[in-house]
């Protein structure tokens, strides 16, 4: 077994938030390896169609699915440099003050050990660094005063435009929705060009994936990303009061280990804490930094009430990008919704392909035969959704723990235990109800429910911050209570999910934690 | 991306076209071309490959032609990493060829059972109709398999895949395909 040299840094999974430590701390001057499972993936591979675009996510994971909702993780994980952000929509809403404070202000789920003005610096930061469009003014109806995004707001188009009417029926602002894309040329990247690829990964660079991002700087900042290297195991020294590094397979299945003077695991919100499972020992008997016995519990999911119009006019369905044009909180009070709680976060205008599971070939899934064929006709000029995603709240039930079996490399299998609460329910079924009441005001000539099972969309939870070793893993800065060079990164420290799409929280809450590490370096590696 | 993982993921990822195997060598074709030349089958079994395309043709019309028979068939043959079956998006555990199997053996049984012993591709367009119909709703009596309604999902979207998904599906549709980085070859 080879031993490379050790390292200041070894971050394992190259996504989201390990893109950003890797920047941040490579540029302060650290040596970082980063340990990516899957491929090094170039913008020239993301190919413009859903069948090649499904390389760039998993097949089959080493994790066994349970509960009344299991977690339907393949069509939103990532696998390889970038993460899901490689293939995300690049919707940037903001958490809001009330995410922040949700046992405090209705003795339900839990607070973060931050506030929004904690966070609020680094987003502007984020946006200034990665390129945000939206109107920034126009959202402080609903947040508190920040620093205008550096561009303006995207195009919009009719598949957008028609929902507009419909949503002020019911008393819903929009405001143009904030995306990590770029309106117009930003740092040498060019604007959009609004082919509504963005799902399976944008290749010129008009939206902000790490791999033209933060991946970009920390290799520019002498980073070292190893990709097909499978993380097995956390290293602890003999006394368990730190970590030495970790145990990986190579590209030739051969094992490693890279020691490091500190680790960050950033692979999944699910893979984190199976990793800190596997990596028990007798000091750690119920594996690392699990004193509270929280370690993989919380688990949360977001859920989508979709509504879909069908127009006589033509709403150019194939026209603008994955994401959103329009965005609202006005329903983001915990208690919006009779009888429900939790946020709802509402977006309309959507790019629309005809296969995959976006597509609106799926947008009848009842319909087989010559009746889709007719549909498919009808639905080419005339077709567009409106999406309400639903919060879920904190449920110690919904989990992860090792499992029998094991994968190749020899380490436990894990399984994850999730299903909705009764809150979620109901939230889930009155936001399909609105969706309908909204979608009749905007004249749709036809309307419906996008109804199936609950999904699952988005993960969190498993490794959730707080302010002491009782009550959560790290704190808000993704440092382990109980191992002080040991850090945790990603929608995993999340200890309540809010409504809306997280990555650019993601970003920030990485970016804050990657800054405090760096300011405390010495007594962090030391 | 390193040659090793250029050889791990796939030869010519740049292209549309799928490796199939023609006395021995291996050729690029589109499923429509491979169905048209009457390719072998690597992974499917010849009924099994009639019971897929009758299915396929049942769920969306022109989807036999398209070549959903070979179009599968080909992408079980291949490391599931590699894979471009929405299988892969609809958490479906490796190796994929087990669910295709376990569906198509159900479908098969399913149809001799209440059919009066007739295999699905030789029933009528209305029965296999009926029949789609309901498994789609998880109402066949006996049904051992897959739950029914997500075989419908697994295979609609396979033949949605080759009828509406590909560059040729797009244009005969009506819809601006708009690629950034072009399939270079339009099935």
């Amino acid at each position: 077994m080879a031993t490379p040299e050790k390292v200041d840094v070894v971050i394992v999974g190259a996504g989201a938030s390990g893109s950003v430590f890797a920047s941040v701390l490579a540029k302060a001057g650290k040596k970082v390896v980063l340990l990516e499972t899957g491929p090094d993936w170039q913008p020239s591979d993301l190919i413009s169609s859903d069948f090649w675009g499904r390389r760039v996510k998993p097949a089959g994971i080493p994790f066994l699915l349970e509960g009344k909702n299991p977690y339907g993780y393949a069509y939103q994980a990532g696998w390889g440099v970038g993460g899901a952000a490689l293939h995300y929509f690049a919707n940037f809403p903001r958490y809001l003050p009330n995410d922040f404070k949700v046992k405090s202000e209705h003795n339900r789920g839990l607070d973060w050990p931050i506030s929004y003005a904690d966070l609020a610096p680094y987003y502007d930061r984020v946006a200034q660094e990665i390129g945000v469009s939206g109107d920034a003014k126009a959202e402080e109806i609903w947040r508190p005063k920040g620093e205008p995004y550096p561009m303006p707001p995207m195009k919009t188009f009719r598949n957008g435009q028609v929902w507009v009417k419909g949503l002020e029926s019911v008393g819903i602002r929009t405001v143009p929705a904030a995306v990590g894309m770029n309106s117009v040329q930003f740092k040498g990247r060019p604007a959009c060009i609004y082919d509504g690829w963005c799902h399976v990964g944008c290749p010129i660079g008009a939206l902000a994936n790490p791999v033209i991002t933060y991946l970009a700087d920390a290799r520019r900042a002498g980073a070292d990303v190893r990709a097909l290297c499978t993380v097995t195991r956390v290293l602890t020294n003999e006394a368990g009061t730190k970590v030495a590094g970790v145990e990986y397979f190579d590209a030739k299945k051969e094992k490693q280990v890279q020691e490091a003077s500190v680790v960050i695991l950033a692979a999944w919100a699910a893979q984190n804490p199976r990793l800190m499972l596997n990596s028990s020992t007798d000091k750690h008997p119920k594996g690392l930094a699990n004193a509270s016995g929280l370690l993989g519990k919380y688990m949360m999911a977001h859920y989508a009430s979709g509504t879909w119009a069908l127009f006589d006019e033509d709403v150019e369905p194939h026209m603008g990008t994955v994401g959103a044009q329009y965005m609202s909180y006005d329903r983001y009070d915990k208690t919006s919704k009779k009888g429900a709680f939790g946020s709802t976060y509402i977006v309309a205008g959507t790019a629309l392909k005809t296969s995959d599971l976006g597509g609106f070939a799926n947008a009848r899934l009842d319909l087989f035969g010559q009746p889709l064929a007719d549909f498919m006709q009808r639905a080419k000029r005339g077709i567009t959704r409106l999406t309400a995603f639903g919060e879920e709240m904190p449920n110690i039930e919904n989990r992860i723990e090792l499992a029998d079996g094991k994968d190749q490399f020899g380490m436990p299998l894990a399984k994850i235990v999730h299903s909705f609460d009764q809150d979620a329910v109901a939230l889930w079924n009155a936001n399909f109800e609105e969706g309908l009441t909204i979608a009749k005001a905007t004249g749709a000539k036809e309307y419906w429910s996008a109804r199936g099972n609950q999904p699952t969309i988005h993960l969190f939870g498993g490794t959730i911050m707080g302010r002491e070793a009782s009550d959560s893993i790290t704190d808000s800065y993704g440092q382990t209570h109980e191992i002080p060079n040991l850090w945790v990164a990603g929608p995993g420290l999340f200890p309540t999910e809010g409504a809306s799409n997280p990555t650019y929280t993601i970003f920030a809450v990485s970016q804050r934690g990657a800054e405090q590490l760096v300011s405390k370096w010495g007594t962090v590696a030391g | 991306m390193s040659e090793i993982e250029r050889r791990a993921l796939m030869k010519g990822a740049a292209l549309s076209a799928l490796a199939f195997t023609v006395g021995g060598k291996e050729i690029l074709l589109s499923p429509r071309q491979a169905r048209a030349e009457n390719i072998p089958f690597r992974t499917l079994t010849a009924q099994q490959g009639e019971i897929l395309e009758a299915l396929g043709e049942t769920l969306v019309p022109g989807a036999a032609a398209a070549g959903i028979a070979n179009f599968v068939d080909q992408q079980l043959s291949i490391p599931p990493e590699e894979a471009l079956l929405e299988a892969r998006i609809l958490n479906i555990r490796p190796p994929f060829a087990n669910f295709y199997r376990a569906a198509l053996s159900a479908i098969d049984r399913a149809s001799l059972a209440s059919n009066d012993n007739r295999a699905f591709p030789q029933i009528s367009p209305n029965e296999r109709h009926d029949f789609v119909d309901q498994m789609r709703q998880n109402k066949i009596t006996g049904w051992q398999g897959p739950p029914g309604p997500f075989v419908y999902l697994v295979m609609r979207s396979d033949a949605v895949d080759v009828v509406y998904g590909t560059m040729d599906g797009y244009s005969a549709l009506g819809v601006p395909y708009m690629a950034h980085i072009a399939p270079t070859k339009r099935w």
